[in-house]
């Protein structure tokens, strides 16, 4: 099995010493008059280097801009659709993390680009390929207030993000990503919205162009819902081992007719895993799927961890990954 | 209510006992103190003073309000689970992570076995009971509620992480009971972010309580109600105070469903909002819990802590939740 090393979204915007709070000093005072829209947009640029190097740095052959100007992965993207107002704080599925919640009033619509602007940035500053990443239709409808009389019901919402979404994925496929990341966690915890998210992945599968489209699904187990995954119209599925006892159990019994990407290293913990524990993972997992390609990722984005072990944990995919090959010679 | 519990335990409370559920914000001249002690521009000692002036405000401010049973307001502690792992041994103080927005926070590491090594609360509690003669609660944070908040990279699981703090945190409340401490809330707030794992909270909370003799409160805020009742009326405890009036009063629904078993804090003022309610809203939802629930059982106070609000603000809220609760026992 060839594997490759992926980051999977986020990654920390600021770190402990004061040389790395460049971002939040700069917004503090932004949000106070004192700095201009081009010196926060000059800081995020900065912060989205400082986390593209330490990506390339540790050995990663798939980047990402790290998210760096995302509020949150719900109202970062909704707050740029039209039909759309930003609304008070909730916590973002079982993490110590807040998004701002979207109430809907009107049809959506794509008013202006979402990430492609960041792609490009990231894409001109790294040497590796960089990954865009957009949160899907259903978890986006699935984080929204609306009234069914103003939209429809629930898969009218759906299908109003899509519509959305895959203005963007064309967009992004046009713009060179070879890559493109869709983050529907709440398929795992809702399972009953399958069918909706075939759907939609249709769509925006119909947009890709020449890219390939990758399914993440995290903080849940994906292990129940694993064979139906591999029915839906993406190229690769990206998966959180770390709700799941009985993942790769269930890969190394089913296979898997998709590209996988392996969050076997968790981005919620700073515990470094057992290099050799996951390698024996990833042996079982290769023993199935033979010589095709995967991925090894974190089970979700890095933002959740300081930025200091975020970094030693993206080194520490390569250790594995070293693990792996020595074991598999 | 458990009045008899309280009874046995000297404590007399009128109907609707006014209490608040910790927090208090702290004043401008600590806030500097605490920086400036970050800094290392003071000593440990000058905040302590700060901190205990701070302290002996919020006592006489609860007793002149006329609040039932008080809180320290917790002067001395910054974040809820940070100021725990500071004190108990086998933490270490973890990095920067992100809330929300530009908001970050330390997320403490677990990375040995983690002990109890002296009382952590019990100086404070101490010294804010020596300024009254109303019952000062003990303030702790509960164990899965430090599990959750933590990182951990010592223990296999959550379950054995939870259970492990819950061994130590009992210690604690020994302690304070010791000290002679007879109402003892220990916080979960995270309780209801993960529904599959409330028997972890409630057997991480058992650890911590049975078998010991207080009036035992939990406070359980912002999440999930529905998903966690009525297996939370489980929690080893006499009295779940729940943040109520942010979310509509929405809980009183499943309380007609499912009888409600415990003594109940009820939060009546929103703490989020700058706005002071007026005394029909907070009249209003107090009358409507009693719709659903018998007046024997039901405490009022905020919906949490009130540290975020001003000093102003916190005060007008209390001052009019202690109003209408009066009002409502004539």
């Amino acid at each position: 099995m060839e594997l490759i090393l992926a980051h999977h979204s986020s990654f920390p915007r600021i770190g402990d010493g004061a040389d790395q709070q460049i971002l939040r000093r700069t917004i503090a005072q932004w949000e106070k008059g004192e700095k201009t829209d081009e010196d926060l947009r000059a800081a995020e640029e900065r912060v989205m280097e400082w986390a593209l190097a330490d990506q390339i740095e540790a050995g990663l052959d798939v980047v990402t801009d790290g998210q760096i100007r995302w509020y949150d992965p719900i109202s970062h993207l909704a707050g740029k659709l039209r039909g759309i107002r930003i609304n008070g704080l909730l916590r973002f599925f079982d993490t110590n993390t807040y998004f701002r919640q979207p109430v809907v009033h009107g049809p959506i619509e794509r008013a202006e680009t979402m990430v492609v602007g960041d792609f490009e940035f990231a894409k001109a500053k790294s040497s590796r390929p960089v990954k865009p990443v957009l949160t899907g239709p259903v978890t986006l409808a699935r984080h929204s207030i609306f009234k069914d009389g103003q939209v429809g019901g629930f898969e009218q919402l759906v299908d109003g993000y899509t519509r959305a979404l895959a203005s963007e994925v064309e967009a992004l496929a046009a713009a060179g990503a070879r890559l493109i990341q869709i983050d529907e966690p709440s398929l795992v915890k809702h399972p009953g919205d399958l069918p909706q998210a075939e759907r939609s992945l249709k769509a925006l599968s119909a947009a890709k162009g020449g890219s390939q489209l990758i399914l993440a699904l995290y903080f849940g187990d994906a292990a129940p819902i694993y064979e139906r995954l591999q029915a839906l119209p993406v190229d690769a599925l990206a998966l959180d081992f770390t709700y799941s006892p009985n993942l790769v159990e269930t890969i190394a019994a089913q296979g898997s007719a998709k590209q996988l990407a392996l969050g076997l290293v968790d981005g919620r913990n700073t515990r470094l895993e057992d290099t050799r524990t996951v390698a024996r993972q990833l042996e079982k997992i290769a023993h199935r799927l033979g010589s095709a390609r995967a991925w090894l990722s974190s089970s979700c984005g890095f933002e959740y961890l300081p930025r200091d072990r975020a970094k030693l944990k993206l080194r520490h995919l390569e250790a594995i990954r070293q693990e792996f090959l020595g074991s598999a010679r | 209510m458990s009045r008899e519990k309280l009874q046995k335990l000297g404590i007399d409370l009128p109907l609707f006992p006014t209490t608040s559920v910790g927090s208090f914000p702290k004043p401008d001249y600590l806030v500097k103190a605490r920086g400036d002690f970050l800094k290392g521009k003071t000593s440990q000692e000058a905040l302590d003073e700060n901190s205990r002036q701070a302290t002996e405000f919020w006592i006489r401010k609860q007793e002149e309000l006329g609040v039932d049973v008080l809180v320290d307001g917790e002067m001395y502690r910054g974040d809820m689970v940070a100021y725990f792992a500071e004190h108990l041994r086998g933490f270490e103080p973890g990095g920067l992570v992100r809330s929300y927005g530009n908001r970050y926070y330390h997320k403490p590491i677990i990375t040995a076995e983690v002990r109890w090594e002296a009382p952590i609360t019990v100086g404070w509690w101490k010294y804010a009971q020596s300024l009254t003669a109303k019952p000062v609660k003990g303030m702790l944070t509960g164990p899965y509620t430090v599990m959750d908040w933590s990182f951990n990279e010592f223990y296999p699981d959550r379950r054995a992480t939870c259970l492990a703090l819950a061994k130590e945190i009992r210690r604690e409340v020994e302690a304070l009971i010791e000290a002679g401490a007879k109402i003892i809330q220990i916080d979960e707030p995270a309780t209801s972010v993960r529904p599959e794992e409330l028997p972890v909270a409630i057997d991480g909370l058992r650890a911590v309580t049975e078998g010991l003799s207080a009036y035992f409160i939990t406070h359980i805020c912002y999440g999930a109600f529905e998903l966690i009742y009525p297996g939370m009326l489980e929690m080893p405890v006499d009295n779940l105070d729940l943040e109520m009036s942010n979310s509509g009063l929405d809980m009183l629904e499943l309380f007609k469903r499912h009888r409600f078993t415990k003594d109940l804090s009820v939060g009546v003022v929103d703490v989020h909002s700058h706005v002071v309610e007026e005394d029909s809203v907070v009249e209003n939802r107090l009358r409507q819990v009693l719709e659903v629930l018998p007046q024997e059982i039901v405490w009022v106070d905020p919906d949490c802590g009130l540290k975020t609000r001003s000093v102003e603000e916190a005060i007008a809220k209390m001052q009019v939740l202690v109003r209408v609760a009066r009002l409502l026992r004539i």
